[in-house]
């Protein structure tokens, strides 16, 4: 009997030390290119840029991806930073094209290919898990946008 | 003009514009977009023989935009198995961000719901539009499409909000028996196209919100050689001038729009002008399960006096001019980018009442 509580307890401490360590992931992060010239975006340049306005910096117009790798890393960004849901926020950035023919952001639905993407154009601006780029050089992380 | 002439000197602008790739930084992108919003329709009006113009049973809103450096270019293209119109070609020149300066065709400011919905159902929760609000070929009584120049302008007041500007100035629409004729970029113009000057400032309580408040101004000088259209009127001209006040607050899960307008019209030989008044109101909740739930009215003031008003009845079966109308409605995104719409109401035209009833599946592509 001894022998199964012992089991149960480590099975359970097991689980808690998992969940906290995906907890301790769940941070997501504003990135650019390491050649980026953007040094800092304030809570408003980011959601003017997600929600198809634009944005410059140095005279050139940033370029907004969205990550949709994950639904739950969309909603998050779409919760905390954007202040909107899925439909709510797809419906707006479709309204800004019928408006004046304004750029939808590029939806990526692969984080390595949106790595590649940000990695290889100063002007983009997207956001991830920080475990998925915190060890990539040519990836710059402008600041902490949410954290569990 | 030529249809020739309109058609070379577009082809010739996107071209140009096309290929001005060499002329910007390493690091500037050219961004497109390209929307197909379409729907299709089902209707049936007590008391009517057909359709009304805006309720086809089937229609697609084809959107295309392109941004190079500061310059932008868009388009709108609107089929139904009646028509086909490119009813929107802008070239615009953005000097800073969020203030453009448009030369083309293009929907004027002091509509509070085309501006906002134009032509793509998908966007707007409810099936139909405020009857001040239709096209020009939808019996409008309203001018919508100018072609002349187009200023924008979104600056930031206080600590989140800001101040929106629109103004444009061009040439508006004839008048025709029973409809307006406005500028067609790639087909025939009968001429007699005067000035139209509209506007809107509108403050917005978040600089990058939905939300919106403003005053709408419009003067349309309008021209016919129409002989019915003279002896009705017993006039060549008229002027309209349209003051208007709108809101369209958002704040999930509400979102309410409404608008009111005076409309003023001066004829050539009357000693007092007609005017009527229309307006709307609109609500909409979101519920579980992606459910909308929206109601409209819309009331006006003074239309059947006006003989003006009354030369846009064109006796074809359906309802062009409502007085009143009350309309409630369910919409459901069951996917994404597709939705089912129903939508109940009662109209009170110039010459009947009707009960309506339309079935709607509306979606975007890709």
């Amino acid at each position: 009997m001894k022998k199964i509580a012992a089991t149960w307890l480590l099975a359970a401490l097991v689980s808690v030390a998992f969940t906290m360590r995906a907890s301790a992931d769940e941070t997501l992060v504003l990135i650019v290119s390491a050649d980026s010239k953007v040094a800092q975006l304030d809570s408003l340049e980011v959601r003017k840029l997600f929600l198809g306005m634009t944005v410059t910096h140095n005279g050139d117009r940033l370029r907004p991806l969205l990550n949709e790798a994950e639904p739950r890393l969309k909603d998050v960004f779409l919760q905390n930073v954007v202040s909107m849901t899925d439909m709510t926020y797809d419906r707006r950035i479709l309204r800004l094209a019928l408006q004046g023919g304004r750029s939808l952001p590029a939806v990526y639905a692969d984080t390595a290919a949106l790595i590649n993407t940000v990695a290889a154009d100063p002007t983009a601006v997207s956001f991830a898990w920080v475990k998925d780029v915190q060890h990539d050089k040519r990836i710059k992380i402008l600041r902490v946008l949410w954290h569990d | 003009m030529p249809n020739s002439f309109w058609r070379l000197s577009i082809a010739f602008a996107l071209l140009t514009f096309c290929s001005a790739d060499w002329a910007f930084a390493d690091h500037e992108h050219a961004s497109n977009e390209f929307e197909v919003f379409l729907a299709g329709e089902a209707f049936h009006g007590s008391g009517q023989v057909r359709a009304g113009d805006d309720d086809t049973w089937f229609n697609a809103d084809v959107v295309f935009g392109l941004t190079q450096h500061k310059f932008r270019v868009f388009g709108e293209y609107y089929i139904t198995p009646d028509e086909h119109d490119l009813e929107r070609l802008q070239f615009g020149y953005e000097f800073v961000p969020e203030t453009v300066l448009w030369l083309g065709r293009f929907h004027q400011p002091s509509s509070a719901w085309d501006t906002e919905h134009h032509h793509g159902r998908y966007l707007q929760t409810a099936i139909t539009r405020p009857y001040i609000e239709r096209w020009e070929d939808e019996q409008g009584l309203i001018p919508q499409h100018i072609t002349g120049a187009l200023f924008e302008s979104r600056r930031p007041v206080g600590a989140d909000g800001a101040v929106q500007f629109s103004g444009g100035a061009g040439a508006g629409p004839a008048l025709q028996h029973g409809e307006y004729d406005p500028i067609d970029l790639v087909d025939h113009n009968p001429g007699r196209h005067r000035l139209s000057v509209t506007g809107r400032v509108a403050y917005l309580p978040e600089y990058v919100g939905a939300s919106s408040f403003g005053l709408l101004y419009g003067h349309d000088q309008i021209a016919t050689v129409s002989p019915l259209v003279v002896s009705a009127l017993n006039s060549r001209h008229a002027v309209l001038s349209i003051y208007g006040a709108y809101g369209d607050w958002n704040s999930e899960p509400w979102r309410i729009i409404g608008a009111n307008y005076y409309v003023d019209i001066a004829l050539d030989q009357r000693t007092h002008d007609e005017s009527f008044m229309s307006g709307y109101l609109q609500v909409e909740r979101q519920l579980p399960d992606k459910l909308t739930v929206f109601g409209r009215i819309e009331e006006s003031a003074r239309m059947q006096q006006s003989t003006f008003v009354a030369l846009f009845e064109d006796h074809d079966g359906d309802i062009e001019i409502a007085l009143r109308r009350q309309a409630l409605g369910l919409r459901w995104d069951y996917v994404r980018r597709q939705a089912l719409t129903i939508e109940l109401s009662h109209v009170v035209s110039l010459k009947q009442g009707s009960d309506e009833v339309r079935l709607q599946w509306s979606a975007v592509v890709p």
